[in-house]
């Protein structure tokens, strides 16, 4: 079981080591291999124990393997703790298989990049970085493994470094991460500061119950959450994250870097449980992102930026579920986007590889005629995404709204309007996409460009990967069909207790309505972008603009900063430090100068200066007996 | 001794040295500036004299003639220089001689 | 009655000695600085006398007045008239006042330098014989007591002679015409 656990932990790092070192003397492709293996590998590991897990009696689950103590100061101790229970192994399993899948695609998309090497490294960099995350046996280890997913998304969204708008996107998740990241250190500092500790049983046991404390400590950790999982307000950096390659898209920026802030409010539920307020909080925000997220991607012209505004939606959702108590709702949710996100990111991927590299829709509309295949798993995905059954995302996305219902109060009814309008828009905004880009004759621009790769449309490794996510798009929701069978809820009862518990009557309100809206959604997308019967509305420019938010972050932030270091500049660094240096400059030089003159040379200077000094020297040697 | 005591001698001597000093500091022509270095050495020597009547020792008178014949050397010497600059047209003007300026 | 004597001559002889000096630095034609010079010594030669030290009076006359100050007034013959117009000006400015200050703080400093170290001893003068500061007693603590100061001496003239003679010759080369060496500075 340890052994399973450490083998999946260190299989992706040991490969990121191995690309690292061996620089040039390893073939790109070999590179490729290795990376995509070691993550293949991690995942049978992660199987592996997962099937001991399933051996063993609930109540047993909860393994904790310690390597070392890694921080011992005074009375605090922290080892290096892994731990294996029933929410982590589900974690995992994402994270190694959704993973492998992608990194598999790498192989035929990054194929022929002159920096294959370190991309590959960098991939498998973040999937240690993600399963140190969710493996973690105490807060500190997740939040070393918090911070290396926010260097590995910062790394691999810079990419292509050669593009300013590349660094510039980079730079910016990483800050605003960086913002989350000293939230949740304060939440850690008082979590020692109460409790004396961080590995999980002993802070949920001893951390406080209600009070400011324990509300700053939960603000503190959903601050981490929100910038990690692009929830406003901190989610202005996840669209200008699609400068990265698309399987980066997919894996970090939709199936799982951003699900780690659902994944951190689960684990430390008990920590928001004693301070109801922010997990309401978390639920509200939740709510306003998927909304508002949902608006802009009604009016987006880039694939890619469609798609991610989409995840911000999505994740929403979750965060709607776990707020209200659903933990294993909006896990599940969490599972089967990773399926059809990444199905949708890599199909998006096949695409514009096809189209070299054009990403407008506008210009790649109509190409599903020239790529059947990839338009089929387009609208599997979309499908999934919508929640339209059998596909996935309906079994998923309806018990959250269900369990909104069941929370009962004018919050509840409030996070149910729009969970239900939310679902309206997505199914907008899913099939516009959809219409766009796979119905219709293709573009001038398409037929064009267009290029099959030796007669298919694409590589190997990129058409087995995304049916194999198509697969699971279709099938992977009959995990858990909650009014009848619901195995992931039991098997995540332990770790994760559910607050609420909806009765069978909201479920079935729930799911009825949640059907009838996106499909009424997919067909006002249909009359407008698909048999075009319809004029399209004009785009709204709130929309468009993207509720100005980066615009009131510039105002808000970087105008201040940028004035206060200009005058930082003008009044300080001028005046004050270089004018101190070239000051005790010119001062030697002044000095100089003035002391130069006393050598004139003449010679009656000199003789008054000695008689000058032995009448001086003719009073010290009085005054010192 | 009959006359004056040693402090008038001092005195004077001081202010010989003094005079001295202000020809020297003060004076343009080397020459100018020559005596009056012999009027310094002059007044260190009647010092020097001074007390060695005051003391009953002729040590002082001792080294009051070895004081003499140094500065007999010593003036042999800046005459041999004047001399020099004469002959070569210089202007004999302390301030004009200056290239060893700083 | 005699000491009334010691007293007038020694204001007398103090007084030409002090106008001298002060008449040496004044005067704008080096030929009278010169020959002031000559009667400052020789005032001092009086003051010598008084002081008991007539040897030391009488080599001050001879190899001063009579060897040191005809080297100089032969010097300032050759030169021929060199004048100094203006002879207090010239230098920087602060050197009128920095000598003025500088030679007050010396005279002021000598007198209390002298006065304090000096201290009881002012008052006991000794008792001397006849044959203080006789050629003899002067021979004898030159080549007994002072022998290293004499032979020093005698180097550091015998050093300043040739050091003449350098500064004096004539810059000769093989093949010159005696005569026309002179032309040459």
């Amino acid at each position: 079981m340890a052994a399973a656990s450490w083998t999946c932990l260190l299989l992706p790092l040991a490969a990121a080591l191995a690309i690292t070192l061996a620089g040039t003397r390893l073939s790109r492709r070999a590179a490729a291999y290795v990376s995509t293996l070691s993550t293949m590998g991690a995942f049978a590991a992660a199987v592996v124990a997962f099937a001991k897990l399933l051996g063993e009696s609930p109540e047993a689950r909860t393994h904790s393997t310690t390597a070392w103590t890694w921080l011992a100061a005074g009375p605090y101790h922290f080892g290096l703790t892994l731990l294996t229970d029933q929410l982590s192994i589900f974690m995992m399993l994402i994270v190694s298989g959704v993973g492998s899948l992608i990194v598999a695609y790498s192989v035929g998309y990054m194929d022929g990049e002159d920096e294959e090497r370190r991309y590959f490294a960098y991939m498998s960099l973040f999937v240690f970085s993600m399963l140190l995350l969710v493996q973690g046996g105490n807060l500190l280890l997740l939040l070393a493994g918090w911070g290396m997913v926010g260097l590995s998304s910062y790394l691999l969204i810079g990419f292509y470094q050669e593009r300013a708008s590349a660094i510039a996107a980079a730079k910016k998740a990483f800050i605003m991460n960086a913002f989350g990241d000293a939230t949740m250190a304060l939440a850690l500092f008082l979590l020692i500061q109460h409790t004396g500790q961080l590995d999980y049983a002993g802070v949920f046991a001893s951390a406080p119950h209600g009070g400011t404390v324990a509300n700053l400590i939960a603000l503190g950790l959903l601050g981490g959450a929100v910038a990690k999982s692009a929830q406003i307000p901190l989610h202005t950096w996840l669209p200008d994250a699609m400068e990265g390659p698309t399987p980066v898209s997919a894996l970090i920026h939709a199936a799982t870097m951003v699900t780690a802030g659902v994944y951190l409010i689960a684990r430390t539920h008990v920590l928001f449980e004693n301070a109801h307020v922010i997990q309401d909080l978390a639920a509200g925000l939740g709510a306003l992102t998927l909304l508002m997220a949902g608006l802009i991607a009604l009016v987006q012209v880039d694939i890619k930026r469609v798609i991610a505004y989409s995840t911000m939606s999505q994740i929403g959702y979750m965060f709607v579920g776990v707020g209200v108590g659903a933990y294993s709702s909006g896990l599940f949710h969490l599972m089967t986007h990773a399926f059809f996100k990444a199905l949708l990111f890599l199909a998006a991927g096949i695409a514009i590889h096809a189209v070299a590299g054009e990403q407008d829709i506008r210009k790649l509309a109509g190409i599903g005629k020239l790529m059947p295949q990839t338009k089929w798993v387009f609208l599997i995905g979309s499908l999934a995404l919508v929640g339209i059954p059998p596909f996935a995302g309906f079994f998923s996305k309806d018990p959250i709204i269900a369990s909104t219902l069941a929370r009962g109060d004018w919050f509840g009814y409030l996070l149910f309007a729009a969970g239900i309008f939310g679902a309206l828009l997505t199914g907008v905004y899913a099939f516009r996409l959809y219409f766009i880009v796979f119905t219709g004759e293709p573009s001038a621009f398409a037929r064009e460009h267009f290029h099959a790769h030796h007669g298919k449309e694409g590589p190997l490794s990129m058409r087995w990967t995304v049916g194999a996510l198509a697969v699971l798009a279709t099938i992977g929701g009959f995990l858990q069909f909650v009014p009848f069978w619901d195995p992931l809820t039991k098997w995540l009862d332990p770790v994760v207790p559910a607050l609420v518990d909806a009765t069978n009557t909201q479920e079935a309100v729930a799911s009825v309505l949640a059907v009838l809206v996106g499909a009424a959604g997919i067909a006002t997308a249909w009359l407008i972008y698909g048999s075009k019967q319809l004029i399209a509305p004009e785009p709204v420019r709130l929309f468009e603009q993207k509720f100005y938010w980066d615009e009131l972050y510039d105002r808000l932030f970087y105008y201040p900063t940028d004035l206060f270091t200009r005058g930082l500049y003008a009044f300080v660094e001028q005046p004050i430090i270089a004018g101190s240096l070239t000051a005790v400059a010119g001062f030697f030089g002044l000095g100089s100068e003035e002391l130069g003159r006393a050598q004139n040379g003449l010679v009656r200077t000199y003789a008054l200066a000695l008689a000058g000094s032995v009448a001086v020297l003719a009073v010290v040697f009085l005054s010192v007996r | 001794m009959h006359g004056p005591d040693i402090t008038a001698y001092v005195i004077l001597a001081a202010l010989l040295f003094a005079t001295g000093a202000l020809g020297v500091m003060l004076r343009r022509s080397p020459l100018i500036i020559l005596l009056s270095v012999e009027i310094m050495l002059n007044s260190a020597n009647l010092l020097l004299i001074a007390f060695a009547r005051l003391h009953g020792r002729e040590d002082g008178q001792v080294f009051a003639i070895s004081v003499m014949a140094v500065a007999a050397s010593e003036v042999v010497v800046g005459l041999g220089l004047i001399v020099a600059m004469g002959r070569r047209n210089l202007d004999l003007d302390v301030d004009k001689l200056r290239t060893l300026r700083g | 009655m005699a000491n009334f004597l010691v007293w007038l001559v020694w204001v007398v002889a103090a007084a030409a000695c002090l106008s001298s000096a002060l008449a040496v630095i004044s005067f704008t034609n080096p030929f009278y600085s010169a020959l002031s010079l000559i009667g400052h010594l020789a005032s001092l030669a009086v003051l010598y006398l008084l002081l008991g030290g007539e040897f030391v009076a009488a080599g001050q006359v001879l190899v001063y007045g009579g060897a040191v100050m005809v080297m100089f007034l032969f010097v300032i013959a050759y030169l021929g008239d060199r004048s100094d117009t203006s002879p207090w000006t010239g230098g920087p400015s602060w050197q009128a006042i920095g000598a003025v200050l500088a030679g007050g703080a010396l005279l002021v400093e000598v007198i209390v330098v002298v006065g304090l170290r000096a201290g009881g001893f002012l008052s006991h003068e000794a008792q001397i014989d006849r044959s203080f500061g006789s050629p003899e007693h002067i021979g004898q603590l030159f080549l007994t007591d002072h022998l290293l100061a004499f032979e020093v001496t005698s180097i550091v003239l015998f050093v300043a002679a040739v050091g003449g003679v350098v500064l004096g010759a004539h810059a000769r080369q093989i093949g010159d015409d005696p005569s026309e060496v002179d032309a040459r500075a």
